[in-house]
């Protein structure tokens, strides 16, 4: 998954969340409104109904008509307000409690006006009682007054405590008396009774409203305390709600930033780190891309980079250490071979003042030889002796510096490099028997013929196994090996056990006059000779030495292959 | 003992004369002449049975001498003097001409044997 996936995804997440949590919460919010309202009404109806009760206990103490209109009105409002809001109620109470509720309202009205009704009727009754009374009172005679001021005491105090106790003294009282009143008395007494009757009807009504009256409140405080349960319930849910959601995305994005940012900081860091390295040319380490991600795709592009920065580096130095080789062996080359030009020079110069010294010796020996009495003739024939044999001397170096640099042609056929050693061999078997080196020569069968100068190439041979035969002491090991390379050239190896070459030195092996054998035993050419022989020829020789553990010559012959190399 | 005319041509004047003086001492009539200018004139003036010439001389080089006193000479016996080894160059410009040849400093026995040789070509051709 690519970075910008990642991102779109993390931050994606977090909107969804976001969304969701938020429509979730506002329309708890809108929920949490409607159900506000619905306590209000709620409380708006308990309110109503405590204010109902208070007129209603207003009313029932003074029995004030303006009251009876206000609580009246109070119920009817009531109703109103119940019916507008019945669904609501009727799901938070139920239906049947709802039913209730109502049929209580209607009936607590219907009481209200029994109520009113026999209040009035009491009233009115108790008007009748008094004037009935008061008629009696007047058309009495006196001696019967007495006893009916006695009723009328009775009377009122009926009227006032308008109880069952009160009308039982007021019958008592009566029928005392009944037999002294008139008969305008009964009516009286009828009056009392109805009246008594209504008391205790009222009496019952007002027991049945407070009963009734009860039974509403306690279902509007149930309605006005569920609503506020549930405002509350669904607050305590939000809050949870808004917790849970608050700690999932804390939880989530947090586990989800650090993942992302370390998605994308760690591979960073390590290109970073390994780059470092890589600038102080240390290759030991490679990235190891996770995923499929840009900085994946740049971790193997990064390693792709390093590796060819890698190759290019080590093509570089390699080209470097080649060229390093190839400049020194051309540096070398040219020493040699301005070496041979001076030499072959001096050489060719020195040539002719010896042969002058040659001939005047030789002048000299003529003239003592053919006086009959030179004085001293045996000495002086000594000295010149001498004279002539170093002459000889200087001619053999003279002639091999000039034969080094002679421009002969040079004489190319087909031969086998195994002639070429055995041609050598013949020559200084005899030799080494003699010192009792141990000479052991190898040369592959299937070895294709070479073509170049035999001869010369023999030449060469000879003078690498000779220096080798003097190298080495008695009892030594010389190897002569023939070879092919793998681009097909073809090589001659010289190898012995002998003392071997300082480092110092195998620098200068090949020029002239350089040796390491005994003064007069060598002229110090033979390297710089088979040297110049095998560059004319196009090859060359190289050589390799360990002190203690001896020296390896390779002499490459061109002309390998069906018809041999153009050099 | 023989009258055979050897002439020695070199530039090196010490070399011609100290030549010829030895050769004259072994009975032959030997002359020196340090130049091939001086080699032709002496030529055109007396004949010479051998010419001993230098390779490498200023002017003219042995290999032209040596054509030139062959136009005189026609039977002269030539033995080139050099201090080189690279006769085959030299053999290969003058393929026509036969002559023999020694490397200087020249070994006197070697130079007689070869001088008697020619000789003998002579008197007996």
């Amino acid at each position: 998954m690519g970075i910008k996936h990642k991102l779109l995804l993390g931050f994606g997440f977090f909107i969804l969340v976001y969304f969701a949590g938020g429509s979730f919460t506002l329309r708890e919010l809108h929920i949490i409104t409607k159900k506000l309202r619905l306590v209000e009404r709620a409380n708006e109806i308990e309110n109503l109904f405590l204010d109902s009760r208070r007129l209603e206990k207003n009313y029932l103490l003074f029995h004030n008509p303006e009251h009876f209109e206000e609580l009246d009105r109070h119920v009817r409002m009531l109703r109103v307000n119940i019916d507008t809001m019945a669904d609501e109620i009727a799901r938070e109470i139920g239906a049947e409690k709802m039913g209730g509720l109502k049929r209580n309202l209607r009936e607590y009205q219907t009481l209200l006006q029994l109520i009113a009704e026999n209040h009035a009727g009491q009233l009115e009754l108790t008007g009748q009682l008094a004037g009935a009374g008061d008629a009696i009172e007047a058309a009495l005679p006196s001696e019967a007054l007495q006893d009916f001021l006695a009723l009328r005491g009775a009377e009122k105090n009926l009227l006032l405590r308008q109880d069952v106790e009160a009308y039982e003294a007021f019958t008592a009282t009566h029928r005392g008396i009944r037999a002294r009143l008139p008969w305008e008395a009964e009516r009286y007494a009828a009056f009392a009774e109805r009246l008594h009757r209504l008391y205790v009807g009222g009496d019952r009504m007002v027991a049945s409203l407070r009963q009734v009256a009860r039974d509403i409140e306690s279902s509007t405080k149930t309605l006005a305390s569920r609503e506020q349960e549930n405002i509350e319930r669904a607050l305590r849910t939000q809050r949870r709600l808004l917790y849970l959601l608050l700690a999932v995305t804390t939880l989530i994005g947090a586990t989800a930033s650090l993942r992302l940012s370390s998605s994308i900081a760690t591979p960073i860091r390590e290109l970073e780190r390994i780059t470092k390295k890589l600038a102080r040319k240390d290759f030991s380490e490679v990235i190891s891309p996770r995923g499929n991600d840009e900085i994946a795709s740049l971790g193997h592009s990064f390693n792709e980079m390093a590796q060819q920065l890698k190759d290019t580096l080590v093509s570089l130095e390699l080209a470097i250490d080649n060229l390093h080789g190839k400049q020194e062996a051309l540096v070398e080359a040219e020493k040699l071979a301005s070496l041979g030009r001076v030499t072959a020079g001096v050489a060719h110069e020195i040539n002719n003042p010896l042969a002058i010294i040659n001939e005047k010796a030789g002048l000299m020996r003529d003239i003592i030889e053919l006086s009959p009495s030179f004085p001293e003739a045996e000495r002086f024939q000594r000295l010149i002796d001498g004279i002539t044999a170093n002459v000889v001397r200087c001619r053999n170096i003279t002639h091999r510096l000039l034969g080094a640099a002679r421009r002969t042609d040079v004489v190319r056929a087909p031969f086998r490099l195994a002639d070429a050693i055995r041609d050598v061999s013949e020559f200084l078997e005899k030799e080494m028997l003699f010192k009792g080196i141990e000479y052991a020569v190898s040369s592959p069968e299937n070895l294709p013929p070479v073509t170049s100068d035999r001869e010369q190439v023999v030449q060469v041979l000879l003078n690498i196994v000779k220096n080798a035969i003097d190298a080495v002491e008695r009892g030594g090991r010389i190897s002569v090996s023939a070879a092919e390379r793998e681009n097909g050239t073809q090589t001659l190896t010289v190898r012995d056990n002998g003392p071997g070459i300082p480092p110092e030195r195998i620098r200068n092996v090949f020029e002239p006059f350089h040796t390491t054998k005994d003064r007069g035993k060598g002229t110090g050419l033979g390297l710089f000779v088979s040297y110049a022989i095998m560059k004319k020829l196009g090859g060359s020789i190289s050589v390799w030495s360990e002190v203690d553990k001896g020296t390896t010559f390779v002499i490459e012959v061109p002309g390998a292959g069906p018809q041999g190399s153009q050099s | 003992m023989n009258e055979s005319r050897v002439l020695v041509v070199d530039d090196e004047v010490d070399f011609a004369s100290t030549l010829a003086e030895r050769l004259q001492l072994r009975g032959y009539r030997a002359e020196a002449v340090f130049s091939p200018e001086d080699a032709v004139a002496v030529i055109k003036e007396r004949p010479f049975d051998i010419l001993l010439l230098d390779l490498k001389m200023p002017g003219m080089s042995g290999i032209d001498l040596l054509r030139v006193a062959r136009g005189l000479l026609p039977d002269v016996e030539v033995i080139l003097l050099t201090g080189h080894l690279d006769l085959e160059a030299v053999l290969e410009q003058v393929p026509e001409e036969h002559f023999d040849y020694i490397l200087k400093p020249i070994d006197i026995k070697v130079l007689l044997e070869k001088v008697e040789r020619a000789r003998a070509r002579r008197t007996g051709g």
